[in-house]
């Protein structure tokens, strides 16, 4: 008897092992491109002047994170660059139900090789980079460029409007930019979450009389929004983490007031002007603020709906 | 169970493979031979952060390199490679820039790659060489406040001129060309101040009001790429007045002043508030704010803008053969008072650039013999031809009854022009054979002892000949018979001539550096705003703006850096001319 119990043991302590092994490549894998690369934070605390080696450099301490908040003048940069940030991380957030409408109502269109120009067509946006957005943009809406031609020509104004170097609405403009960028590559997840819907539902909504409208929203929209709140809580934890090559390219001397983010901030004091530890203290303090983003977030998720993602 | 085993096996071997991958040291195919024996056919790596080519050099240029050294020449250019500083930074950290290296050396950077240990002491390598011999007086200078005492690095652009002579041949740093067909169209009229140069652009600006693909003409135009502690653009109209940067501060050309330049009087704000009264003017294009540098010289080889302070924007792109002899093209015009700004020749050599062995190298006689004839005039002639020189003789130019001469080939080629070369120098096109170390080892200006005359080919008498064009009669004409702009300027004692010094900015501090940063930020992007201004209140406005924000930052501690280090340059200057008059007496 007790001989059976040893082996069954041993028999699930072989097959965890097993199972163990299975994963180690992924966990060395994240730890190697994860966890190893926080070692450099200890860059942070050193005056890092390349191209002499951190030993021969001088620890600073906390030195750079108070440089942050030397004065006021300092403290108002920051300031200004967290509200560019959140603000238009938050208008993202809040764009983000764009493409859920547009999934539905695409999937409502019933000819389908329209229907599959419409989604390759808002889909490409997606894959061009942002350099060339930018020439794209550059070629129509500067003072030359072609929709200040056309209104001239129309004589809607008299003067050209300036739509790139100006800082008004830079928020809905880069919110417009985004939008345009990444509404049907969004979209697809939901179309294929879509597909997933048992028809079964459709069929007996049908037979108890519900339109076409009552589906979407009764059917449709429900069964999409958990795909909906997990992509909500992976975009809170980038909060922060807006990147910055929209920005970058879209950033002059008239709209850098409202248009710095902090991985422009952060780009362009720390390489530009090649600090890299003060950079490096930057970074650090935004992983820190995007962990305890992260944990809100799953917190009230767990408290509200009862799910929760870590 | 064994399958499963053998995927798990090989899933792991796959993983590690890749990862390891990436750790390997390099291998190089080319072992030994530290003696110059050329035996063996290497490829150099060239750490170069002048060159404006990535890639293996190819053409003309490289087959010289290989029939003199049986060598080829494998360039690493962190400008191409973009990330600003990253590649230097990724390269050092692992101990080895490259074979050659030719590297900026400011803010300490010379004395930091020594104590890294990337450069190779060149003292027992170099002795011997004519470059040693020949250069030593600057090499040590150069060499001399290193803490390990050697050979590290040896400075470029080293002359034998006097530092008041203007290094730059024909075309000053900076000069109000303009489009002269334009500019005599309105009749040549004269300029008591800069400030007249308003009118002046209006009134070219209304004549000429189409550009030659019918686009609208515009007198000035900017762009925000190179701007840097402070606007380009804007500095450049400083530099008229004799006045360069070093920091935060202009200095002039002789050292007698120095102006921080955010103060209300001094010439930055001048300068933008030309700007901006040319701004109210109309002049001024207003795309200057989103273009970059290539639309911009797009607009310039169309004829859209119609004047330039730079010549190898304006008059380098519009003055073609074709355009000079319909009497088009940009021609310096005269501003009274104003007195153009232009580097002197560096007797002990210009610092600011090195050329070097790397420490990790296995070649290190036959790059010192290479590094050896760059400095000579043989060198000159090849490795300069990519700023002026003549290349290679026979080819392109000869000596015709004792004086250097253009040959059929030297005409379509020179200087920098897509002609195919024949096969047996090179192959290739002219253009892509040039060197493209992009180093100055010595002044272009410096005459070259084979043939008596600069190296800088538009400086040669048969070249000066050449220039009966209807545009530059015209201009020879009113402007007193001179043949260049720099005769011109020197004839009306309208030239500051900077003299060249072994002066380096010395290392700041990290905090230094990152006050600069979000200072010069906030310099920059207030200067534009103050161009395009709605009027004068919003100009004065956004001037407090920038003087307060930067106040507040913690200016006062970068300017009195910048303020120390332009008086050592100042400083330095007064000494060099002192030094070389001394040594001809």
């Amino acid at each position: 008897m007790k001989k059976s119990v040893t082996t069954k043991a041993s028999k699930t302590t072989l097959q965890s092992r097993r199972l163990f092994y299975c994963i180690v490549p992924f966990i060395i894998l994240s730890f190697l491109f994860s966890y190893f690369p926080l070692h450099g934070w200890i860059y942070a605390f050193y005056d890092y002047k390349p191209p002499l080696k951190l030993s021969q450099c001088d620890f600073v301490g906390w030195k750079w994170f108070q440089t942050l908040f030397a004065n006021k003048t300092q403290v108002a940069q920051i300031v200004q660059v967290m509200k560019n940030t959140l603000a238009m991380s938050f208008l993202g957030i809040l764009t983000s139900v764009f493409p859920i409408g547009f999934a539905l109502f695409l999937n409502e269109i019933k000819c389908k090789w329209f229907k599959n120009v419409v989604q390759t067509l808002t889909a490409l946006p997606n894959f061009i980079s942002w350099v060339l957005v930018y020439s794209v943009a550059f070629s129509l809406f500067t003072d030359g460029g072609m929709i200040n031609s056309l209104l001239l020509h129309l004589g809607v104004i008299t003067q050209p409007i300036k739509f790139l170097d100006s800082d008004a609405h830079i928020y809905s403009w880069m919110t417009f930019w985004n939008v345009w960028k990444g509404l049907g590559w969004g979209a697809i997840l939901y179309l294929a979450a879509i597909a997933g819907i048992d028809s079964e539902l459709y069929e007996a909504a049908r037979v108890d009389g519900a339109n076409r409208f009552r589906l979407m929203k009764e059917i449709t929209l429900p069964s999409l929004m958990p795909t909906f709140f997990v992509l909500l809580m992976m975009s809170v934890a980038n909060f922060l983490n807006n990147g910055m090559d929209q920005y970058y390219v879209f950033q002059n001397s008239f709209n850098k007031e409202h248009i710095q983010v902090l991985d422009l901030y952060v780009y362009n004091i720390g390489m530009t002007g090649s600090s890299l530890s003060l950079a490096t203290a930057i970074s650090m303090l935004k992983s820190i603020i995007s962990l305890i983003l992260l944990a809100i977030v799953n917190f009230v998720s767990k408290k509200t709906r009862g799910e929760s993602i870590i | 169970m064994k399958k499963r085993i053998l995927s798990l096996l090989l899933c792991t071997v796959m993983t590690a493979t890749t990862i390891l991958a990436g750790c390997g040291k390099e291998t190089t195919s080319s072992s030994g031979s530290g003696d110059g024996n050329k035996d063996e056919f290497i490829t150099v790596d060239v750490f170069d952060t002048l060159a404006n080519y990535q890639g293996i050099q190819s053409g003309w240029f490289a087959k010289v390199v290989k029939d003199k050294f049986n060598m080829e020449l494998n360039i690493i250019a962190p400008n191409v490679a973009g990330g600003g500083d990253t590649l230097f930074q990724t390269r050092s950290a692992a101990g080895n820039l490259g074979d050659l290296i030719i590297s900026k050396t400011e803010n300490g950077r010379f004395e930091n790659m020594v104590k890294a240990g990337l450069l190779m002491d060149m003292t027992s390598l170099l002795k011997d060489k004519a470059v040693l011999t020949n250069y030593k007086e600057a090499i040590d200078l150069m060499n001399g406040d290193l803490e390990t005492k050697g050979i590290f690095g040896i400075p470029g652009e080293i002359s034998n001129q006097s530092p008041l002579v203007s290094s730059e041949g024909i075309e000053p740093l900076v000069s109000p060309y303009v489009r002269w067909d334009s500019y005599k169209a309105i009749g040549y009229p004269a300029m008591e101040s800069l400030e007249d140069f308003i009118p002046v652009m209006k009134s070219m600006q209304e004549n000429t009001p189409k550009s030659d693909s019918g686009k609208k003409t515009y007198a000035i135009s900017l762009f925000k790429d190179w701007d840097d502690n402070m606007m380009v653009g804007t500095k450049n109209y400083a530099s008229l007045y004799g006045y360069n940067e070093i920091g935060f501060v202009l200095v002039k050309a002789d050292g007698s002043d120095s102006q921080d330049i955010t103060s209300s009087d001094g010439y930055y704000v001048k300068a933008l508030k030309f700007l901006f009264q040319a701004n109210q003017a109309g002049v001024v294009d207003p795309e200057s704010t989103t273009q970059n540098y290539d639309i911009l010289s797009d607009k310039y080889r169309d004829g859209q803008i119609l004047t330039s302070l730079w010549s190898f924007q304006g008059s380098s792109y519009y003055n073609t053969v074709e355009h000079k002899n319909m009497g088009k093209g940009f021609m310096p015009a005269y501003i009274k008072g104003s007195s153009p700004f232009s580097f002197g020749c560096y007797p002990n050599g210009n610092g600011k650039t090195i050329i070097a062995i790397g420490s990790q190298t296995k070649h290190p006689e036959r790059i010192a013999e290479f590094i050896d004839w760059l400095y000579s005039p043989e060198g000159m002639e090849m490795a300069g031809q990519a700023n002026g020189a003549a290349g290679i003789e026979g080819l392109t130019w000869e000596m015709k009854d004792g004086k250097a001469v253009f040959t059929d080939f030297g005409e379509k080629a020179l200087p920098n022009n897509n002609v195919p070369v024949p096969k047996e120098w090179g192959g290739g096109s002219w253009k892509d054979g040039v060197c493209a170390l992009n180093f100055k080892t010595l002044s272009i200006v410096d005459i070259d002892p084979r043939i008596n005359e600069p190296y800088l080919t538009s400086m040669w008498s048969s070249e000066l000949a050449k220039r009966t064009t209807p545009l530059d009669l015209d201009w020879q004409e009113k402007s007193g018979g001179a043949k260049t702009t720099i005769e011109f300027l020197e004839n009306n004692h309208a030239l500051s001539v900077a003299p060249g010094t072994s002066y380096l900015q010395p290392e700041e501090g990290s905090d230094i550096t990152t006050l600069r940063g979000q200072c010069k930020a906030v310099i920059v992007d207030d200067s534009w705003k103050m161009i395009f201004a709605k009027d004068e209140t919003e100009f004065n406005s956004i001037l407090k703006h920038m003087q307060d924000t930067v106040k507040g930052l913690g200016y006062e501690q970068v300017l009195k850096v910048d303020m120390k280090n332009a008086k050592d340059l100042a400083d330095s200057r007064i000494k060099a001319v002192e030094e070389y008059n001394n040594k001809s007496k």
